[in-house]
């Protein structure tokens, strides 16, 4: 596990030996981890992809403090994080201007300065347009997208992005993983995404954090060398996506 | 023909209502109405502190049992207390009528709250809203439909404790005024108060809750 080695100093995250368990019977759903250590090094852009039961979504609530984790440590090298769902998790009584602003209102920033923030962050991901829109009259796309301006409005120099696309139709979340990868080359911030599609995988990630499930754990981490801009069609890709694949095959 | 049918009906209805006296029905269906109003208003700001209070704490899966024995204990059975303490007036007829259209306003929002999807929890949690800030900015917004479902079902029994209590109490009141109206023998005076309550039930669930409604729904749909 190259990766893995980096010193702290240059990581934005180091979980090391990290388990988390549930006595409440409730949330029996929520995978349990299991002595799960990596570390991501910062402005990498790390990708966790496993089978669902794997705990990949209970990994992000852990790393993110929603959820404590009953032994091992983290080490959070990183200011102000922020978090893009799956469900996309949209406030429906508040427009996309609002949506994309209420990090800035709870961090007390006054209206007119917010509003002008939140307006640039639609912009970048194409949604001026329709600023004034309630969640309701937007699409999945639209939807994730002001997600993503919600969480690029807070300035996080982390973004935890859980499954952005798997609730996208494919001409939609392949527009989306364009603007993605642009709006991290752009900001340079640490991306951490759970994802479900090796393709994808490959063409984003740095390192991709392999998760089996039962207990949650990671049976490997790959570094990914292709170069950048990736090209999604050569062979040196689709070896990569083979490679992957394998491995995925072999522990499940 | 139809101007016919009309004029006959209103002959007919103005006969039959012709011993009601409507002075003394309206003073009553209007102070039923004001103090229904009242207790509304109260139970309304009681109902959603108290749950949006309850549903921020850690207490709120504690204490969601405990409100619900509170809740089935049936309210007439307390009128007796309320009449000790309160006497026949105003006041024990609207804290009366709080005293049941608080339960369904404070469990309508307190099931939204305990029932929301875990990811808008977390949404909100990392863009900010925690502490006090999360009432005002999270929980209240979200309550926003559970309040006007929980406010209909409050309203409508309501009207039963309003009325109920007047009847008791043989205050003021449309209660009382039907007490007293099959008291006397004079029925008609009963079924006009009747149709007099029906019609503001009537007018403001067109004019103030069916909008409200369909704009929640419109704004709050998935």
């Amino acid at each position: 596990m190259p990766n893995s080695m980096a010193t702290h100093a240059d990581s934005a995250l180091v979980l090391s030996r990290v388990s988390a368990h549930f006595d409440d019977e409730r949330k029996r759903d929520a995978a349990a981890l299991e002595d799960i250590s990596f570390s991501v090094p910062a402005g990498a852009f790390v990708s966790v992809i496993g089978p669902s039961g794997a705990g990949k979504s209970t990994l992000m609530r852990v790393i993110l403090g929603l959820m404590p984790h009953a032994s091992g440590t983290i080490v959070r090298n990183f200011s102000r994080s922020a978090m893009v769902f799956q469900n996309y998790a949209l406030f429906p009584w508040l427009t996309a201007l609002d949506n994309a602003a209420f990090g800035l209102k709870m961090g007390g920033m006054p209206r007119q300065e917010r509003e002008k923030i939140a307006r640039e962050k639609l912009k970048e991901v194409g949604l001026e347009h329709l600023a004034d829109h309630y969640p309701a009259a937007l699409s999945g796309g639209q939807r994730q997208r002001v997600g993503l301006a919600r969480a690029l409005a807070i300035s996080p120099d982390l973004l935890i992005l859980d499954e952005p696309f798997s609730n996208l139709d494919t001409i939609t979340a392949e527009a989306l993983k364009t603007d993605l990868l642009k709006i991290w080359r752009a900001y340079g911030m640490t991306v951490l995404m759970v994802n479900h599609l090796i393709p994808d995988a490959i063409e984003l990630s740095d390192q991709i954090i392999v998760m089996n499930a039962h207990p949650g754990r990671i049976e490997k981490v790959l570094a990914v060398d292709l170069p950048r801009p990736r090209d999604a069609r050569g062979a040196p890709f689709f070896k990569e996506v083979d490679e992957l694949t394998e491995i995925i095959r072999s522990v499940s | 023909m139809a101007g016919v049918i009309i004029t006959a009906l209103i002959i007919g209805l103005s006969g039959y209502f012709g011993t009601v006296s409507w002075p003394a029905l309206l003073d009553a269906v209007l102070r039923t109405t004001y103090r229904l109003a009242l207790s509304y208003g109260v139970a309304l700001l009681v109902g959603v502190s108290v749950a949006l209070l309850v549903g921020w704490s850690r207490f709120a899966d504690a204490l969601f049992p405990v409100f619900d024995i509170l809740q089935n204990i049936p309210s007439f059975a307390l009128i007796p207390l309320f009449i000790y303490f309160l006497g026949y007036g105003d006041l024990m007829i609207i804290l009366f009528a709080v005293s049941s259209i608080v339960w369904p306003i404070l469990f309508a929002v307190l099931s939204a709250i305990k029932s929301v999807h875990n990811d808008l929890n977390d949404a909100a949690t990392i863009f900010g809203a925690t502490g006090f800030r999360r009432i005002v900015s999270y929980l209240a917004p979200l309550s926003y439909p559970a309040i006007l479902t929980g406010s209909i079902v409050g309203i409508a029994i309501g009207w039963e404790s309003v009325i109920g209590a007047e009847i008791i109490a043989n205050a003021s009141g449309f209660g009382a005024f039907i007490k007293n109206a099959s008291a006397s023998g004079i029925d008609q005076a009963s079924v006009a108060g009747m149709f007099a309550i029906l019609i503001i039930v009537f007018v403001v669930n067109r004019l103030v809750w069916a909008p409200l409604l369909a704009e929640s729904a419109r704004r709050y749909a998935e």
